[in-house]
């Protein structure tokens, strides 16, 4: 049995040395973010602060100009990620629900190909889809990035709502439909509220991918009172003197969100992830 | 099963939305990037110059582009080599029945899901000479400091480690999802046969892994050959272009210096690789359905 105790103590002293080298950055940058700016500019002074500050923030959110005004920032992001959350989750649901209830031509191939699309290269395209964007005059509009955080997330979705649907028994469908319940009524009475739990997954990855997003925003916003938080994060340090503490709390102010609403439905996204990667 | 016999049009209208979103943003600008190739286009100006092959002539000819063919392959094989390694590890590691595996498993989620321009950006602090943490321990520990981002010999294994670290996620659910199909019975009758763990892995574990660990070096490598966010955010390509692969050369000479027609013909030729190694992957490695044993 002594063997199996060894074993037991590696895989542990194993798991807690992956856990550390995982949450440390978050976890220091974290921390960092309330230190004060002689703390974060020398070494020697420990991990933890020594005089807690909120003055990163408060930099940050009130010291305000129109090329650093962080606050409108956030709004941007807020509202071009809510936009293409509302939008992947309409195409994707529609989608997946015509892939898992429907017969077309070619129908496994079209479902495999949503994630294909994954292997397609974004940065060689940006420039047709500037060229593109200027001719539907979509630059420095915050529909554009919408346009193309939702391209970038729908195919992922729809190929995760598929699978979804297709758990939901086709009995109830036909049930309600010999009520006499039309086509449209089925879809959002009944299909819909039982697909919840992957929709919110859905609206949770598409919200992320659109909140974290920085290439397509860096070259289709022009106008400094469009740019979205991630641009106005990476501008900060364009500046001739980088103010390294609002920096790392902007960073916190990007990263919080995307863990809060993600840590809630991470056990679905890893059921539907597994789930649809077994089938691959 | 009658309704699953009639093929309808309107059915087609559930999915249309998806492909001709996907039509919009993928498939016509692959095909777009190939024309604007032969087209002399300066930012601005609506209408281009048809000048046939000369921005390849052009590319062909600058050293700067050899250069950064040469930074991609670096940065491609070996992101991938670490990429595959690490998350096998990793995963095998969190197949034991441990404590508090949901946690333990949700929170190696968390480099994929942080935006990478927060992590870039806090980075270049951490990483810093005189100033960031990693210094300051190599100061304490080994008494000399690394310039990770500034210096030519370090940049590139710094944000491949940065990179990987990134990416490690994926790989470890995508392995341990894989790992979780092996039925417990067949490392049983392996014990009782005497093989230890190395034997276990290398006949039991690694064949019957092969097919996810393909298809993941195949996404993996993909995904590195088109990294940005990750170099341009903390080195912008430098110092002195060693990090300047082709995506990062395709932004700044089409947005940077505004030649489009030459950021196009660049794209193309990276367009190009991609299909090549995605078509080898299809014919030889992609792993056949009915030969699995």
């Amino acid at each position: 049995m002594g063997t199996k105790r060894i074993k037991n103590l590696l895989t542990n002293v194993g798991v807690i040395a992956l856990l550390l080298i995982i949450l440390f950055p978050v976890a220091y940058i974290f921390v960092s973010s309330f230190k004060p700016l002689s703390e974060l500019i020398m070494t020697g002074t420990g991990f933890f602060p020594q005089k807690p500050t909120l003055a990163n923030y408060t930099s940050l959110i009130f010291v305000r100009t129109p090329i650093r005004n962080f606050p409108v920032f956030l709004l941007n992001s807020l509202k071009v990620s809510i936009g293409t959350a509302l939008f992947s989750v309409l195409i994707a649901s529609l989608g997946g629900y015509g892939l898992a209830r429907h017969q077309y031509v070619g129908r496994d191939i079209l479902a495999q190909s949503m994630l294909f699309i994954y292997v397609f290269p974004t940065v060689l395209l940006l420039i047709p889809i500037y060229k593109m964007f200027q001719s539907l005059k979509l630059i420095d509009t915050h529909l554009g990035l919408i346009i193309i955080y939702t391209a970038l997330s729908a195919p992922f979705c729809t190929w995760l709502l598929t699978s979804f649907f297709k758990t939901i028994p086709l009995e109830l469908e036909e049930a309600a439909s010999i009520d006499g319940a039309s086509k449209m009524t089925i879809f959002l009475k009944i299909t819909f509220p039982l697909a919840a739990s992957g929709i919110v997954t859905v609206a949770v990855y598409s919200f992320i991918i659109a909140w974290g997003e920085y290439m397509f925003a860096s070259i289709l916003l022009s106008s400094s009172k469009n740019r979205t938080a991630t641009l106005g994060l990476a501008t900060l340090t364009a500046e001739q003197y980088i103010e390294w503490g609002p920096l790392l709390a902007g960073s916190i102010l990007i990263i919080l969100p995307v863990i809060v609403l993600f840590f809630p439905v991470a056990k679905q996204f890893i059921k539907g992830f597994m789930g649809g990667a077994l089938k691959q | 099963m009658k309704g699953y016999k009639r093929v309808s049009l309107v059915n087609y209208l559930y999915i249309m939305p998806v492909l001709v979103l996907i039509g919009m943003i993928f498939i016509y600008p692959l095909i777009q990037v190939g024309i604007l190739s032969f087209y002399d286009i300066r930012m601005g100006a609506q209408e281009g110059l048809f000048v046939g092959l000369d921005n390849y002539r052009l590319i062909f000819s600058e050293p700067v582009f050899w250069k950064s063919i040469k930074s991609t392959l670096i940065w491609t094989f070996c992101s991938l080599i670490l990429q595959l390694i690490i998350p096998l590890g990793m995963a095998i590691l969190l197949n034991q029945k441990l404590k508090g595996v949901h946690f333990i498993r949700t929170s190696i989620l968390l480099p994929w899901i942080i935006p990478m321009v927060a992590l870039a950006v806090s980075m270049r602090w951490m990483l810093m000479p005189g100033m960031g943490i990693f210094n300051e321990v190599l100061k304490n520990t080994i008494g000399t400091q690394i310039n990770f981002l500034g210096s030519q010999s370090a940049a590139m294994p710094t944000l491949i480690v940065l990179n990987t670290w990134k990416i490690l996620p994926f790989g470890t659910l995508l392995i341990l999802t894989a790992l979780q199909t092996i039925p417990e019975e067949i490392y049983e009758a392996a014990r009782v046969d005497g093989a230890n763990f190395w034997r276990q892995f290398i006949h039991i574990t690694f064949p019957l892994l092969g097919k996810v660990i393909w298809f993941m070096g195949f996404l993996v490598l993909v995904w590195n050959f088109n990294t940005f966010d990750t170099i341009w955010l903390t080195t912008e390509g430098g110092p002195g272009h060693i990090m300047q692969t082709l995506p990062i050369l395709v932004y700044r000479r089409a947005f940077k210096v505004f030649r489009l027609g030459e950021g196009a013909a660049i794209a193309t030729i990276g367009a190009i690789f991609l299909i090549v190694v995605g078509v080898l992957y299809f014919k030889f490695l992609s792993p056949k359905r009915d030969n699995e044993s």
